[in-house]
C-alpha cells in the first residue's frame, strides 16, 4: 500500500473514530503539478486527500485561526518536518496544545513521499534533533555569503532593488504559520511605526521587521517565498536569522514544544562582543 | 567655504544607567558632541528596533542604543533581552546593507559620565566620517516627490 | 492590402516614438519579475510572455500617489496639491486582457467624479496590444465574453504573422491612427497571413454565475464558506488584478507636515471594512471572498453593465494556496439547477 492509501486510511479512521473532528491535508489543484489544501471532516472524503512529492506547503498555519482549537477537540493535519517544528513553536508560543494535533507526518525524498512514524509532535523528537545536528541549508547559505561579500552599499542596493518591487499584498505574512498576530505591527496605527504605503521605504521598514520577527521561529518552510508574487528572495532574509539564532544561541527553532523562544530567553553569558 | 558635516545621532537610552551617566557627564561639565538627541525610557528592554527604524526614517545618520551593564538592570533583565535583541537585529540591518558602524550599543552606568562623554564624542567622529546616510535618507526624499509618471 | 510591422524595425519605431516625446513601456525582466517597463530597444523586451506578472494598471493607478502635501502651521494649514506628470507613453506589447482592464476602470473612475490621476495618464497613453497565439492552464478571458485578439481598450492591435517576422497593423482608434502615422515609414505593405488566436477554453458559463449571483438567496450559501475555505486573506490576488481599483487615503508624515496619499487596498484585508469601534462588518474571510465576487460579476455589473473581470487568470495563476476567480465560478457553474 503507497504511502497516499494508508494515509487516507489513517485520516478515514481518524475521522470515524471520533479521534479528530478535522483533516487537514493535500488535494489535486489547478494543474496537474498543484496542489491545494484542502479539509476533510468526513470519512467518506478521504479520497480526495493525494500525497506525493508536489505536496510542499506548510499546512500549519491552518491550525491557529482563532476558535479552531477551543473546543479542545483534536485535528490531523500532513505535515513535512517543517510543519512539525512549526507546530512546536506554536506550541512554545502558547499558541495551541501539542496534543490536538495529530501529525500525518511524511517527508519528500528523491522525488517521493515517505511516511514519518509518530502521530504527535514529541514522538519526532529524534528526527528534529538529527535536523540540527544536519545543519541549515547550504544552499541559501551559498547565496547569503555571496551578498555578504559585497559592500554595504552594494548590499543596500541589492535590497532595495528587491524591496522596490514589493506591493505590499502581504502574502508572506499571511502564509506563515509564525505571523499570527491579530493585529500586525504594521497595521498599528497609533503611532504608525512603518510607513503603510508600498513605496521603498515603507517596503523596506516591512520587509526588516518581517525578517526580524521571525528570527529563530522560521522553520525555512520557504512557505512566503513561494507565495511572493513579486519574487523578492524572502528565504535569504529568513535563513541570516535562522542562522544568526543557530550559531549565537544554538537555537535551531521548533526542535521541542517547550523551547523557550529564542528572544524571550537569555543566558547571562550571551556573547556581546559589539557593545561598546 | 565647506561646513563640516554635523551628524544627527539618536541616543535611545535607559534612565537609570545611561541617562543618569549622560546627568553625571552634565553636572561634571564634561563636554562632549552636541550631535546627539536623548531618548530616555524605562530599560533597555523597552528599546524596541522599530525605535531605530524610526530614528532612520526620519533622518538620523546614527543610532546608539545604551543602558545598565548586565547584571545591574533594575528590572533584573531588560539589559540580557534586549543584548539578545541587539544581537539578532544588528546581524539583520547589515544583513540589507545599514553599516553597523551607524548602529552602536553600549553599556554605561550612572557612574560612567566620563565614558559618557568619551564615547559620545568617538561615535560622533567616526559617524562623521562616514558622513550623511544618504543611501537611506535618499527614500525618504523620493517618496516626498511626485511620482515620476 | 494591409501593413505589417516586422520585428526588425521595432527599434526604429522605439526612436522615432522617443524623439516624438513618448516614453515607451513594454513587459520586460527586470530582478526576476516581469512587469512594463521603460525600454530603450528591442531587446529589453519580454514579448515572449504569456503575460507579465504585473499589470499596466500599475501604471494608471500606482500603488501609491501622492496627493497633497501639507504643514500645519499655527494658525493654518498649508497644502499644495500634487498631481501626475504629463507625460506621454506608449505601451507596447499590452495583452488583450490588460487593455480590456483599463476601459473596464474607466467607468469607474469617470463615473460621478472623473479621477484626474487615472484620465490625465488615460489621455497621454497608447495602448499598442499584441494579439495571444499562446495562453496557459489560467488564461480565462474567453469565459467573460472576451478573446486572446479582443480590442477592447487598445488603440492598435498587433497580430503576429504567420512566419514570425512581424505583426499586421491594425489601428483602432484617431489615437492610434495618428501614432501609426509617425511609424508610417517603417510599415510595409503585405498580406502575410496573421497566426491564429491562442485557443482558451471557456471555464464557466458566465450567464449562470450571474444570475446566480443576482438572486439575493444566494448571498448566504454555504458555497463562499467552501470555496473560501483556505484563502489566506492576503492581498495578491487584488494586486494583481488589472481592474481592482480598491483605494485608501492616508496621510503619512507627522505632527507638522505629511503627504496625502492614495495607496491600494485589498478586499481581502481583515482590515478593508474594519470600523473604529471594533466592529467588522465583513469580520470572515468567507464574506470578504463573497464580496469580492459580488463586486466583480454583480455589483460592477448592476452599476456599468459590465463585468470587473478582463480574464487574464493571475489572480489563480499567483495565488498562494491555488484559489481564484476561475474556481469559484466554475463551483457556481456547476451547482444543480
Amino acid at each position: 500500500m503507497g504511502i497516499q492509501e494508508q494515509y487516507r486510511t489513517d485520516a478515514a479512521n481518524l475521522l470515524d473514530s471520533g479521534a479528530v473532528k478535522l483533516v487537514i491535508g493535500y488535494g489535486e489543484g489547478s494543474t496537474p503539478e498543484r496542489r491545494r489544501p484542502i479539509f476533510i471532516r468526513s470519512a467518506e472524503e478521504v479520497g480526495r486527500l493525494v500525497l506525493d512529492a508536489n505536496c510542499i506547503a506548510n499546512l500549519s498555519a491552518y491550525l491557529v485561526p482563532e476558535g479552531l482549537l477551543s473546543d479542545g477537540k483534536s485535528v490531523a493535519v500532513f505535515l513535512k518536518p517543517d510543519g512539525i517544528r512549526s507546530v512546536n513553536i506554536l506550541a512554545a508560543e502558547a499558541q495551541l496544545n501539542p496534543e490536538q494535533v495529530v501529525i500525518l507526518g511524511f517527508n519528500i525524498d528523491a522525488g517521493l513521499a515517505n511516511p514519518l512514524p509518530g502521530r504527535k509532535a514529541n514522538e519526532f523528537a529524534p528526527l528534529l534533533a538529527s535536523l540540527k545536528s544536519a545543519g541549515l541549508s547550504t544552499d541559501l547559505q551559498r547565496e547569503a555569503d555571496r551578498l555578504e561579500q559585497m559592500t554595504a552599499v552594494e548590499r543596500f542596493e541589492y535590497w532595495k532593488e528587491q524591496f522596490s518591487k514589493c506591493i505590499k499584498c502581504y502574502a508572506c505574512r499571511q502564509v506563515c504559520p509564525m505571523c499570527y498576530c491579530r493585529r500586525c505591527i504594521v497595521d498599528v496605527n497609533q503611532p504608525q511605526w512603518v510607513n503603510t504605503s508600498s513605496h521603498t521605504l515603507g517596503n523596506f521598514e516591512w520587509n526588516i521587521i518581517r525578517a526580524y520577527h521571525l528570527a529563530g521561529r522560521c522553520v525555512a518552510c520557504g512557505g512566503c517565498d513561494r507565495a511572493c508574487p513579486v519574487n523578492i528572495p524572502l528565504r535569504l532574509l529568513n535563513h541570516r536569522m535562522s542562522k544568526e539564532a543557530l550559531d549565537t544561541f544554538d537555537h535551531f527553532a521548533g526542535e521541542s514544544a517547550d523551547q523557550k523562544p529564542v528572544l524571550a530567553t537569555f543566558r547571562q553569558d550571551d556573547p556581546e562582543t559589539f557593545i561598546l | 567655504m565647506t561646513e563640516t558635516f554635523e551628524p544627527k545621532i539618536v541616543a535611545f537610552v535607559c534612565t537609570y544607567c545611561t541617562y543618569a551617566g549622560a546627568d553625571l557627564a552634565g553636572t561634571s561639565r564634561m563636554k562632549y558632541a552636541s550631535n546627539v538627541r536623548m531618548v530616555r525610557l524605562p530599560c533597555t528592554g523597552r528599546i524596541s528596533p522599530m525605535f531605530i527604524l524610526k530614528a532612520l526614517q526620519k533622518g538620523a545618520d546614527g543610532v546608539l542604543v545604551s543602558g545598565c551593564h548586565p547584571g545591574d538592570c533594575h528590572f533584573a533583565q531588560g539589559n540580557y533581552h534586549a543584548r539578545r535583541r541587539w544581537t539578532v537585529f544588528r546581524s539583520l540591518l547589515a544583513f540589507t546593507g545599514i553599516p553597523e558602524e551607524r548602529i552602536k550599543f553600549s553599556w554605561i552606568s550612572a557612574a560612567e559620565g566620563a565614558k559618557f562623554a568619551e564615547l559620545i564624542n568617538s561615535i560622533t567622529d567616526e559617524i562623521r566620517a562616514l558622513g550623511p546616510f544618504e543611501q537611506y535618507q535618499e527614500l525618504q526624499k523620493v517618496i516626498e516627490t511626485q511620482s515620476t509618471y | 492590402m494591409t501593413r505589417i510591422l516586422l520585428h526588425s524595425r521595432v527599434d526604429d519605431c522605439l526612436s522615432a516614438w522617443r524623439s516624438a516625446g513618448f516614453r515607451v513601456l513594454a513587459p520586460s525582466k527586470r530582478n526576476d519579475l516581469t512587469r512594463f517597463d521603460e525600454v530603450h530597444a528591442a531587446s529589453d523586451m519580454a514579448l515572449d510572455l504569456v503575460l507579465p506578472e504585473r499589470t499596466i494598471k500599475d501604471h494608471f493607478f500606482p500603488q501609491t500617489e501622492p496627493l497633497l502635501n501639507y504643514r500645519i502651521k499655527k494658525q493654518a494649514i498649508e497644502s499644495d496639491e500634487m498631481l501626475p506628470p504629463q507625460q506621454k507613453r506608449i505601451f507596447f506589447g499590452v495583452r488583450p486582457c490588460d487593455a480590456s482592464g483599463l476601459e473596464i476602470d474607466d467607468a469607474l473612475f469617470g463615473w460621478d467624479y472623473k479621477d484626474r490621476y487615472w484620465f490625465s495618464r488615460r489621455e497621454n497613453s497608447v495602448i499598442i496590444t499584441i494579439a495571444c497565439t499562446r495562453a496557459d492552464d489560467f488564461c480565462m478571458c474567453t469565459s467573460v465574453q472576451l478573446s486572446p485578439d479582443s480590442t477592447k481598450g487598445s488603440d492598435v492591435m498587433l497580430h503576429p504573422l504567420k512566419d514570425g517576422r512581424g505583426w499586421r497593423v491594425v489601428t483602432l482608434t484617431d489615437r492610434g491612427k495618428e501614432l501609426a502615422e509617425t511609424i508610417a515609414s517603417m510599415l510595409q505593405e503585405d498580406a502575410s497571413e496573421t497566426a491564429p488566436a491562442a485557443s482558451v477554453p471557456v471555464k464557466f458559463d458566465l450567464d449562470k454565475v450571474t444570475s446566480w449571483l443576482a438572486d439575493p438567496s444566494n448571498f448566504e450559501s454555504h458555497l463562499w464558506k467552501e470555496v473560501s475555505q483556505r484563502c489566506i486573506g492576503c492581498g495578491s490576488c487584488t494586486f494583481l488584478c488589472p481592474t481592482c481599483h480598491c483605494f485608501d487615503i492616508q496621510d503619512e508624515g507627522d505632527t507638522y507636515s505629511g503627504i496625502r496619499r492614495k495607496n491600494w487596498d485589498s478586499c481581502s484585508f481583515a482590515m478593508f471594512t474594519m470600523h473604529t469601534s471594533g466592529h467588522n462588518p465583513r469580520n470572515t474571510q468567507s464574506t470578504r471572498w463573497r464580496q469580492r465576487i459580488m463586486h466583480k460579476f454583480n455589483y460592477y455589473q448592476g452599476k456599468f453593465g459590465v463585468n470587473s473581470c478582463s480574464g487574464c487568470g493571475r489572480c489563480t495563476r499567483q495565488c498562494p494556496v491555488d484559489m481564484g476567480i476561475t474556481e469559484t465560478l466554475q463551483e457556481i457553474t456547476n451547482l444543480p439547477r
